[in-house]
C-alpha cells in the first residue's frame, strides 16, 4: 500500500523555557500570607466530564447534516 | 540630577550608611541589614549622590572600618556604578562584597543575617541580568549571570547543612531555578533537588510558604519537561493550592502549566477558571475536545502553539456501532485527509491505550464499541 500522506498532526509539544513571562515573581522576602487548609478557589474549578451537554450546537448540527447528505458508500 | 554638595555633606552621608551597616551587623538586625544591601531597589538617591560627589570614597570607608572594608568598600562601589547605570561593574564589585559577606555570614553560628543573605541573593541575580544585557548590547560576553549561580551555589552549601541555617536554602534553591531557566541550563538544578529532598533531618514542610510555592511551580515544570505528567500535576497543584491568593500573575502562571498537564490525564479546566484567570486562549481548546471538533482544535493550537504544551486528544462521535467511512467523511469536512486503513489504525491506537472500549468488524470497516462505558474516562491516569 502507498504511505499515505502523514496526516499533519505532530504538534510538537513545545515548552519555551526562556520565555520571560513564565518566570515566576518574586514574593516579598518577608511575604507571608494565611496558607489555608482548603486551598485556593483555583482548585475547585476542574471536571472530568468531557460530555458536551449541547448536542444541538452549530457544530453538531452542521456535522449531522454534512452525514447525512449523501449515504455512505461503505 | 547631579546637586551640588559638600565635601562636608558628602562625607556625612557616607559615614551615616557605613555605621548603618555596621551597626546592623553589631547588633544582629538582619532586617535593617537586608536594606541597606537592597542596591538595585529604587531608593533615595541621596548616598549616590554623595558618592558621586567624593570620588575618594573607597579609601574614606576603607579607613573608617578596616576590619569590615573588603564588605563596604565594594558594595560602596557597587552602588555607586548601579547609580551610573554602569552594571556590568556594578555587578563585579557587589559578587566581591557578596563574597566578603558570605565568609562573615558563615562565622555566625545564628541565622539572624538570614534576610540580608537572601537579599544578597536576590540582588546579585538582578545584577546579572543587567550586566549581561549591557554586555551583550556592547558585543561582549554576557557570562555574569552564571557567575551569579557560581556564587549561589557556595551560598546553598552554606545554607543545606544540618542546623539552623537550613531554612533559608530553599530561597537559594529558587533564586538557582530562575538563573538555571533563563540560562537554558536547567539540568543543572538536579544537584539542588536531590540535596533538598534527601534530606533527613529537615521537613520539606519547614520550609517557608512563598519558598515552598516557588520551588513547587519550578520542579512541576521541570516534570512537564520530562513527560512526567502525574509528578507535574502534584507539584502545580501543590504551588496553586498554596500560591497568595493575592498573586494573580504567579497564580496564571502555575495554570499556563498546570492546565495541559490536566488534560493529558484528562481533567479539564472549567471555563470560569479560564475566565477568572485571563487564560481565555485555551478556551477553544476545550470546546472542541469535548465536541470532538478537530478542526477547531487545530485552529486552536496553531494560533497558540508557539505558547502552550498541549496534550492531543481524540474524541470520536458516540454510536454503538461506527462505520469507518463515516469517520473519514467527517474528518474530511474537518479538514483532515484520511484514508480508512489510516483511521482503523488510529482507532486500533486508542483501543490499545484504552482510550476506546470496543472491537473491529475489519471487513465490514466498522467499529463496534462497548455498550458499557465505551469512551473510559482518564481519571487521572496518563495517556
Amino acid at each position: 500500500m502507498a504511505e499515505p500522506a502523514k496526516p499533519e498532526v505532530t504538534e510538537e509539544a513545545k515548552m519555551d523555557l526562556l520565555e520571560d513571562d513564565d518566570e515566576f515573581e518574586e514574593f516579598e522576602i518577608d511575604q507571608e500570607w494565611d496558607d489555608k487548609e482548603e486551598g485556593n478557589e483555583a482548585l475547585q474549578q476542574w471536571e472530568d466530564d468531557w460530555d458536551d451537554d449541547d448536542v444541538n450546537d452549530d457544530f453538531s448540527l452542521q456535522l449531522r447534516k454534512e452525514l447525512e447528505s449523501n449515504a455512505p458508500k461503505n | 540630577m547631579a546637586v551640588y554638595l559638600s565635601m562636608g555633606e558628602a562625607h556625612r552621608r557616607i559615614g551615616d550608611y557605613l555605621s548603618r551597616v555596621v551597626d546592623a551587623i553589631s547588633t544582629s538586625d538582619g532586617a535593617a541589614l537586608a536594606s541597606l544591601f537592597a542596591v538595585s531597589a529604587p531608593g533615595s538617591t541621596l548616598l549616590s549622590d554623595a558618592l558621586a560627589a567624593f570620588p575618594d570614597f573607597p579609601r574614606f570607608a576603607g579607613d573608617r572600618f578596616p576590619h569590615l572594608a573588603d564588605l563596604l568598600v565594594p558594595l560602596l562601589r557597587a552602588i555607586h556604578s548601579h547609580s551610573l547605570q554602569r552594571f556590568a561593574d556594578a555587578y563585579s564589585s557587589f559578587e566581591k562584597a557578596a563574597n566578603a559577606f558570605l565568609q562573615e555570614f558563615r562565622n555566625w553560628e545564628t541565622p539572624w543575617a538570614m534576610e540580608a543573605m537572601h537579599t544578597v541573593a536576590l540582588e546579585i541575580r538582578l545584577l546579572a541580568e543587567k550586566a549581561d544585557r549591557e554586555l551583550a548590547m556592547t558585543g561582549k560576553n554576557p557570562d555574569k549571570l552564571q557567575a551569579a549561580g557560581s556564587f549561589l551555589m557556595k551560598v546553598f552549601g552554606a545554607l543545606a547543612v544540618k542546623g539552623p541555617k537550613r531554612i533559608g536554602a530553599l530561597y537559594v534553591t529558587c533564586q538557582l531555578f530562575k538563573i538555571y531557566f533563563r540560562l537554558g541550563t536547567v539540568n543543572l538544578c538536579r544537584s539542588v533537588i536531590r540535596s533538598i529532598e534527601t534530606a533527613r533531618n529537615f521537613d520539606f514542610e519547614d520550609f517557608p510558604v512563598k519558598d515552598k510555592v516557588t520551588y513547587m511551580y519550578y520542579t512541576g515544570r521541570l516534570e512537564v519537561f520530562n513527560e512526567n505528567f502525574l509528578v507535574a500535576d502534584q507539584k502545580l497543584t501543590y504551588a496553586l493550592m498554596h500560591c497568595n491568593p493575592q498573586s494573580e500573575s504567579n497564580l496564571r502562571r502555575i495554570l499556563k502549566f498546570l492546565i495541559p498537564v490536566k488534560l493529558s490525564i484528562g481533567v479539564l479546566p472549567k471555563r470560569t477558571l479560564l475566565e477568572r484567570y485571563n487564560l481565555l486562549e485555551y478556551a477553544d481548546v476545550m470546546t472542541s475536545l469535548k465536541r470532538g471538533d478537530l478542526r477547531l482544535l487545530r485552529q486552536a493550537l496553531d494560533r497558540h502553539e508557539d505558547h502552550h504544551i498541549i496534550q492531543r486528544q481524540k474524541e470520536p462521535a458516540k454510536a454503538h456501532q461506527i462505520k469507518l467511512g463515516v469517520v473519514v467523511k467527517a474528518l474530511k469536512w474537518l479538514e483532515i485527509d484520511m484514508d480508512v486503513d489510516e483511521v482503523e489504525c488510529i482507532m486500533a491506537c486508542l483501543i490499545y491505550k484504552n482510550l476506546i472500549k470496543g472491537y473491529f468488524a475489519h471487513k465490514s470497516k466498522v467499529l463496534v464499541l462497548s455498550k458499557q462505558d465505551p469512551f473510559p474516562k482518564l481519571n487521572g491516569k496518563p495517556v
